[in-house]
């Protein structure tokens, strides 16, 4: 029943976005395990360029790993988290349907019109809209807020130019370090090769 | 035991030549209530395992698709919704009261699916036709399951897919239950709703017979498929084998 369900639903999704459908196409046949956080799933490529949850004996031709922490950072559009992505196996079918799932977009609007027609569908989804913008911006005065208190009136956080400045004093200290201890075997070397003299005392 | 000469009838071992008599009285028998009797024995699921099929089946617009032991035309149905007017969809039983059945309610859905009384072990199409053949719930009456498949395999195109929807062998832990409702329930409601328990005892003698999952996916195999994967659905009451010709 759960493979029904999320087929149609990954099959509803693929033809809202239908430009996917020619981008898988070359694979189809092929199946990728993914493991995203603590959820394991493997999907499979369909003729016709859509997806499908694959069978109980489905060996994949290519994995996809993100972690817990890497999919909060790629919820929160971290461009670098990317790159941190582990890809195993046909590495080329694995961007690809990567790339396909990090543009597909839930038409919500559409689906909601077919409930409650076009006009209060597009109303619900202009309020929720603006709910979701209101609520990040909420969100971002108060972390703002925050991080202002505990760096001016009660430091518990330190401000980036006092880190930076603190970072490129410990490169001279190490840099400093690095040249007394170079002298230092310098002097040992020249002590060893010419030990002083206990008549020119 | 079954001989060269002998197969499987439900629990009953008949004469090859005997057996595809038989299922066909069974099934003239149960023609005109089929729809309903599923209904009630798979509590409305056969129709989300049909569904389900065709979602996995991977047919797009002007695919070519054929429907065989098809009978009451659900799946060919929904096929042709997807295959479009470029597509085309055969509908096929080799019982002319099943197949009945599916023609008139294409005819009435306004769908134009031909309908043909053919045996699925002589196909009667040319070589590499087909995108898609599908099976549901007929893989088992079959006499020469082997033939059968193997003749599906003939008439896929290279890369084309075979799919075949059966019962199968249910969850160890669901077993005893799953044999209470099959040899007790399942011929009480084939006699209080079609009247005719027999049938239904066929019925459910001829799921306990067929293949379980693995079996079915190395027959498969050995008919020339490959890449050959299975669904189980209702822990295993049904499962869904799929297989490319390549």
């Amino acid at each position: 029943m759960l493979k029904g369900l999320s087929t149609q639903l990954l099959q509803h999704l693929l033809a809202q976005n239908a430009w996917a459908a020619p981008l898988l196409q070359p694979f189809a046949g092929k199946s990728v395990r993914l493991n995203v956080a603590l959820v394991s799933t493997s999907l499979v490529i369909l003729e016709n360029g859509s997806l499908a949850i694959a069978g109980e004996t489905n060996i994949p031709d290519a994995t996809i790993t993100i972690s817990p922490s890497l999919l909060l950072r790629l919820m929160t559009k971290d461009e670098s988290a990317r790159q941190q992505i582990r890809i195993d196996g046909d590495t080329h079918l694995a961007t690809e349907l990567a790339k396909v799932f990090s543009h597909m977009r839930w038409d919500f609007e559409d689906d909601l019109s077919k409930l409650v027609g076009d006009v209060p569908a597009n109303k619900i989804g202009e309020f929720s809209r603006h709910a979701v913008a209101t609520v990040k911006e909420t969100t971002a005065n108060l972390a703002g807020m925050l991080s202002e208190y505990w760096q001016e009136e009660k430091p518990m956080l330190a401000k980036k130019r006092h880190i930076e400045q603190f970072n490129a004093e410990v490169d001279i200290l190490r840099a400093d370090v690095e040249r007394l201890e170079k002298r230092l075997n310098k002097l040992t070397k020249l002590n060893t090769a010419n030990p002083p003299n206990p008549d020119n005392r | 035991m079954t001989t060269e000469h002998n197969t499987h009838f439900g629990f009953k071992t008949v004469a090859e030549t005997e057996k595809a008599k038989k299922v066909a009285d069974v099934f003239h028998s149960v023609a005109s209530k089929y729809d309903l009797m599923n209904d009630v024995m798979s509590a409305g699921l056969h129709r989300g395992w049909k569904r389900f099929a065709v979602s996995v089946s991977g047919v797009g617009t002007g695919d070519k698709v054929l429907d065989i032991a098809g009978g009451s035309g659900d799946l060919s149905r929904l096929f042709a919704q997807k295959v479009g007017a470029s597509g085309q969809v055969i509908l096929t039983d080799i019982n002319a009261s099943m197949l009945g059945v599916g023609r008139d309610r294409m005819l009435d859905a306004g769908l134009n699916v031909p309908a043909l009384q053919c045996d699925a072990e002589k196909l009667p199409f040319p070589d590499q036709y087909f995108d898609c053949v599908i099976v549901a719930f007929g893989l088992r009456n079959m006499t020469h399951k082997d033939r059968a498949l193997a003749e599906m395999q003939r008439v896929l195109k290279v890369g084309g897919r075979l799919l075949v929807l059966e019962f199968s062998k249910v969850w160890q832990p669901l077993s005893k239950v799953y044999d209470a409702y099959s040899f007790k329930l399942l011929p009480l409601m084939g006699k209080l709703l079609a009247k005719d328990a027999e049938s239904y005892q066929y019925l459910a003698e001829s799921i306990r017979m067929h293949p379980d999952q693995e079996t079915l996916k190395q027959m498969m195999i050995d008919a020339g498929l490959s890449k050959v994967d299975y669904y189980n659905l209702a822990a295993g009451v049904v499962a869904l084998h799929k297989g490319y010709k390549t």
